[in-house]
């Protein structure tokens, strides 16, 4: 090993402080709710020992349940629903060369950056006006009407990275222009589509602001309704939905990392996000 | 390896009809005519290539006798029937994409019989032909892995045998070799040619590397800026170059370039090249005399050569030859490559400056307009 690569390895401690700091700043008010909602007493500061009543309180509490089956299943349809159109844009945007194609592309990226509780406000904005009533049908389609950028900038960047000569050799080879989409670009997908789809589930399953606007009364998805109900005192129940939530999430999120890898690539399209 | 023949009663059909035919193909994108009028015949069995510099225009005439482009103008025969209309999947023609173009999702065995499946082929036939194909390629034992997991060389080798599985009139291959490293592209020249004797389907193989082309090929297209600068066997286009550009694109050209007059060129004032008859040059045309560096004699000169005195520039040794650069005349140098015989000593190579005199044999001097 050579003198200028053994340099490298040393950590400056300062360097090390500063990551310590960082991650503590960031996890410990997570860690103090998974924390908080094993605690066997009704207190938000004191940790008097092991339970789960507060798990218990909230499977009993039927309301909390059916926001949370509420969320699970806008979360589901949305992904579904963000695939479908996201994919069949990026597909029709790959295709087009002009540049007038490609200002729309630039387009479609527009709701990653455009402040959400605008989103949220035109939403509302817009079902109200039509005279839809709002309810989770109001809340799913805007979830996905918000995520179809998401789904669009991966299947995109999975599409630019492959060969236009691929689908030439599907039609090379006997296949229409149908069947070169649905025998060769499509299954050459998978793995992005996997990707983008468990990433949509994840960023809808906790979104509050968009749902927050765009909700009817009951049922609420999760993240509204426990909202509401921290206006009338914080129970630890909470903390127990929070850290429900929180397992939920983080399980959608490993599973869009280490799913696209189960097909042999090396690398997932999520890359792309967390930069590894 | 007989499944991968021609059977006798597609074959008898068409063996009058040349297996491709292009009659004034021409494509155009906005202003720019990338591919000109290109008139080509292409016979059945044949390795033909198309050789030339990046940017010519090979591509797009693959792509659109492949049927990815629209012609301009022009039409497309292959095996004797007009396909410019028809669409890719309906050609009887297959294509060695320059990316390979595999499908990752597929294995070699589901990448190789995918164009099988696609003509409803019974399984039990495609199972006996992928083997086949494999067993050609010599990717037999990788049939079960993915496209990630193989070599450059093994990626190569798929993509081939994808394409002659389906026994096509014609095998496109567009530069099937360039991402290939020069030991293993050597190695699969010679592999490639092999197997399209032993498959005896159409190649046109398009490349812009000269060796290439001469080592593999029954006959060759010098392609530039879109036209067919010349076509003939490999011998021929090399031997015979009929214009300055064929002669500079394959191999090392020494061009002399002077005023054409009663049998000879006046290269410069008393350095007259006489060139052989048969031309009908009058006289004062501009014209190019071309000689092949390993065309000239520094020693053991015969009578019946022509013979210019000059002066060794510089001398290289390679090994197996020698190249010197010799001056004739101010403006003119000329590169000779000499052999270096097992009598040679090092001793015997011309050191520069030395006073020469270069021989070659009237026949090997080309006349260029
Ligand atoms: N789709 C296209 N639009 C515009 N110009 C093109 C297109 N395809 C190829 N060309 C141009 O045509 C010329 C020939 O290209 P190509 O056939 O790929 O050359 P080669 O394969 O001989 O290197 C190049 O100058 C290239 O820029
Ligand atoms: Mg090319």
């Amino acid at each position: 090993m050579s003198a200028r690569s053994r340099r490298v390895e040393r950590r400056p401690a300062v360097a090390v402080a500063v990551t310590v700091v960082f991650f503590a700043w960031l996890y410990l008010p997570i860690a103090a709710v998974v924390l908080f909602s094993f605690n066997s007493v009704k207190s938000l500061s004191t940790f008097r020992g092991f339970s789960t009543r507060w798990y218990a309180d909230f499977v009993h509490d039927a309301d909390l349940v059916t926001s949370l089956v509420a969320s699970i299943g806008i979360a589901a349809v949305s992904a579904v629903g963000a695939l479908v159109l996201g994919t069949m844009l990026a597909l029709g945007l790959s295709r087009i060369r002009s540049r007038t194609g490609r200002a729309v592309g630039a387009v479609t990226l527009l709701p990653l950056v455009t402040p959400e509780i605008v989103t949220g406000v035109a939403a509302l904005l817009l079902f109200t006006g039509v005279g839809l009533k709002l309810s989770l049908v109001t809340v799913t389609l805007a979830e996905i009407t918000f995520s179809i950028a998401y789904v669009t900038v991966i299947v995109r960047g999975r599409l630019a990275a492959m060969s236009t000569e691929v689908e030439e050799a599907a039609r090379d080879l006997g296949c229409t222009p149908w069947q070169a989409l649905r025998l060769v670009t499509l299954p050459t997908l998978v793995p992005a589509l996997l990707g983008a789809g468990l990433l949509v589930f994840a960023l809808v399953f906790d979104d509050f602001v968009l749902a927050f606007f765009t909700t009817g009364v009951s049922p609420q998805p999760l993240p509204v309704r426990i909202y509401s109900s921290i206006r009338f005192g914080v129970s630890p129940a909470i903390n127990a939905v929070g850290t429900v939530m929180l397992v939920l999430s983080a399980l959608v999120m490993v599973l869009a990392l280490i799913v696209p890898r189960l097909w042999g690539r090396k690398s997932s399209s999520l890359d792309l996000i967390t930069g590894a | 390896m007989s499944l991968l023949h021609h059977t006798s009663d597609d074959a008898g059909l068409a063996t009058a009809a040349p297996a491709v035919s292009l009659r004034g193909l021409t494509k155009s994108f906005g202003r720019d005519t990338v591919v000109d009028h290109l008139d080509l015949d292409i016979g059945k069995g044949e390795f033909f290539s198309l050789l030339g510099p990046s940017g010519c225009g090979k591509t797009t005439t693959l792509r659109m006798i492949a049927g990815f482009s629209d012609p301009s103008e022009g039409s497309i025969m292959v095996g004797g029937k007009n396909v410019t209309a028809t669409p890719p999947h309906r050609r009887d023609v297959n294509t060695v994409f320059q990316s390979y173009a595999l499908f990752e999702h597929l294995d070699v065995r589901g990448n190789v019989g995918f164009g099988l499946r696609r003509k409803g082929i019974d399984r039990r036939a495609i199972g006996q032909r992928v083997g086949e194909a494999l067993e050609l390629v010599q990717l037999a034992d990788r049939a079960g892995s993915r496209p990630a997991e193989l070599s450059g060389g093994q990626r190569q080798r798929v993509a081939l045998a994808r394409a002659l599985v389906n026994r096509p009139q014609v095998l496109l291959l567009d530069e099937p070799l360039a991402a290939l490293d020069l030991k293993l592209r050597r190695a699969m020249q010679v592999e490639l040619k092999a197997i399209q004797r032993e498959v005896d389907i159409t190649f046109l193989f398009v490349t812009h590397d000269q060796d290439e082309a001469l080592s593999m090929s029954d006959r060759i297209a010098i392609m530039n800026n879109g036209v067919i600068e010349q076509c003939g066997r490999p011998e021929d286009v090399y031997e015979s170059p009929t214009s300055v550009f064929a002669a500079g694109f394959i191999g090392t050209s020494n061009l002399m370039p002077g005023t054409y007059a009663d049998g000879s060129v006046a290269v410069c004032d008393g350095l007259r090249i006489p060139v052989p008859a048969g031309h009908g040059l009058g006289g004062g045309e501009q014209v190019s005399v071309a000689v092949r560096p390993e065309k000239i004699w520094l020693s053991e000169l015969t009578p019946d050569m022509v013979r210019v005195p000059g002066t060794v520039v510089s001398s290289s040794y390679h090994g197996a030859t020698t190249q010197y650069l010799v001056a004739i005349a101010p403006e003119v140098t000329l590169t000779v490559l000499e052999q270096n015989l097992p009598r040679m000593s090092p001793e015997d190579r011309w050191t520069p400056g030395s006073r020469v005199e270069l021989g070659w044999l009237p026949e090997h001097a080309v006349l260029l307009r």
